[in-house]
């Protein structure tokens, strides 16, 4: 790789880097917020609650994300506009951050729902006995070692969209992966872009690899 | 001691086509300390938890402070503020200090405000003996330590009566005296308790009554005399010699028997005490 070479797609690659992070941030976030809502009904007694985060789950792990990301970017704005008869249009990164969000909430669900089985009934129990509220329970008996159990779990999902946001290029987002196809279609130079492109994703996320376990070690104590 | 505290009557419990207790009458009286024993699977743990509704009865009436505290308008919240329960396996929160296990309940439940609470907490736990385990979380702690914060934590909420299921089962041998002795104290200050437990030895010491249970039923009830001492009902005497059978010391007289067996724990205490 020459220096000339790095020079024109090292820029491309880091303004791919911001699109790639922000997705997957608010990503995660969202569908952290998402698969807490939805953990917490797959593990709770009401019925129609477990029942609508079930086929939630269900549609979600039953679809490819290449699958979902083009249904919600071309699919949904066809619906939206046969319903209200204006030309309505997502924006792909909307659209982006759209697909990370359900995906992850999905799978961070079941995080969630593990978690907050692993707390031992007896200290539910103690709380009950002591005469606290149900929300008091939840908020200060359940959820703190819950959400410590939950790290590792979350942690892991978050490495998993960053990859997954690569598949985004297919409804135009312009993270790493399109950056490199667009340099690619200028330049026709394959090899040496696509090996760039590798090796920028091996970096960064051997980076939030060792992030994973720099967290894992301090919540173990 | 006349007052009833707690009125239970005909109280029944049962898990789908399972009776776990059937028709139980039981007055429990202010500052009395109360022994429920009988073999495993007798119904005595789920008469327990049945009393602060932690398992539903099936019918029956729980009368506290003149009211029926199964009625579907009682405040059961306010009933477990009132009766705290220690349980078996401790049940510490393990995330939090020892101090935080024990100041939580009185500042969330509006009781105290959090320097009362953590004022009330250090008196209870150097009444326990932890004063110098404030800082530690539950892990550090031995299971005899445990159990003994989950004691201050339930007096923290300065409860009427306590409940206590099968409090040292889950000890190693060597920490049972500990925790006994805190709860002999407790009873010697006029608390109302009621435990059950398999220490025959501190039923007899410090119960001024004793409900012998078997197959969901109240078999014989009494004062540790009449019920370890001379028991009426054969299953009550087939229930006493299986368990004295291992003091092994072949005494015909049970009270003789685990007054025997008492001092030799006895000393087990004096030991964790100095």
């Amino acid at each position: 790789m020459s220096f000339e070479f790095l020079q024109a797609i090292m820029p491309m690659l880091f303004r791919g880097l911001q699109i790639t992070m922000m997705i997957a941030i608010i990503g995660i976030l969202l569908g952290f917020i998402l698969g807490a809502v939805s953990g917490y009904a797959l593990s709770c007694q009401n019925k129609i609650a477990r029942g609508i985060a079930n086929v939630y789950v269900w549609i979600i792990r039953g679809t490819p994300l290449v699958v979902q990301a083009l249904y919600v970017y071309f699919a949904v704005p066809a619906i939206i506009t046969g319903i209200t008869h204006k030309k309505f249009v997502l924006d792909s990164v909307v659209a982006g951050i759209t697909v990370i969000t359900l995906n992850a909430g999905a799978f961070i669900s079941a995080i969630v729902k593990g978690a907050l089985e692993s707390v031992e009934l007896g200290q539910k129990e103690a709380g009950e006995a002591l005469g606290l509220t149900k929300g008091q329970i939840l908020t200060h008996i359940i959820i703190p070692p819950a959400f410590k159990a939950m790290i590792p779990g979350l942690f892991n999902q978050f490495i998993i969209s960053v990859k997954d946001t690569a598949l985004l290029s297919v409804i135009s987002v312009n993270d790493i992966t399109r950056q490199t196809q667009n340099y690619v279609a200028r330049t026709y130079n394959t090899l040496p872009a696509y090996t760039a492109c590798a090796l920028f994703y091996l970096v960064l996320l051997s980076i939030l690899m060792i992030l994973q376990r720099m967290v894992e070690n301090i919540t173990k104590k | 001691m006349s007052e009833s505290l707690i009125s239970v009557r005909h109280l029944a419990k049962s898990f789908g086509d399972l009776e776990v207790l059937r028709d139980i009458n039981v007055e429990i009286k202010r500052g009395e300390v109360v022994c429920i024993i009988g073999p495993s699977g007798s119904g005595k743990s789920t008469f327990l938890r049945c009393i602060n509704q932690l398992e539903k009865p099936t019918s029956g009436e729980i009368i506290y402070k003149g009211d029926n505290i199964l009625d579907k308008n009682a405040d059961i919240r306010k009933f477990r503020e009132e009766v705290g329960m220690v349980f078996q396996r401790f049940n510490l929160f393990p995330l939090k200090t020892v101090l935080a296990n024990v100041t939580m309940a009185p500042v969330l439940t509006g009781h105290m405000n959090k320097a009362e609470a953590k004022e009330k907490a250090l008196e209870l736990l150097a009444k326990v003996g932890l004063e110098k385990k404030t800082e530690a979380k539950p892990f550090m702690l031995s299971g005899g330590q445990q159990q003994r914060v989950a004691i201050a934590r339930a007096l923290a909420m300065e409860p009427e009566a306590l409940l206590f299921d099968e409090p040292t089962s889950a000890l190693d041998p060597e920490l049972v005296g500990e925790v006994l002795n805190v709860m002999t104290e407790l009873a010697k200050e006029g608390m109302t308790m009621i435990v059950v437990t398999h220490e025959m030895d501190f039923a007899l010491d410090v119960a001024d009554h004793i409900i012998f249970m078997d197959e969901g039923y109240v078999v014989e009830e009494g004062s540790p005399r009449e019920v370890l001492g001379n028991p009426k009902q054969e299953r009550t005497r087939a229930f006493l010699s299986r368990f004295l059978l291992h003091s092994g010391d072949g005494n015909d007289s049970s009270i003789k028997n685990i007054s025997e067996k008492r001092n030799g724990h006895e000393k087990v205490c004096c030991d964790n005490n100095s």
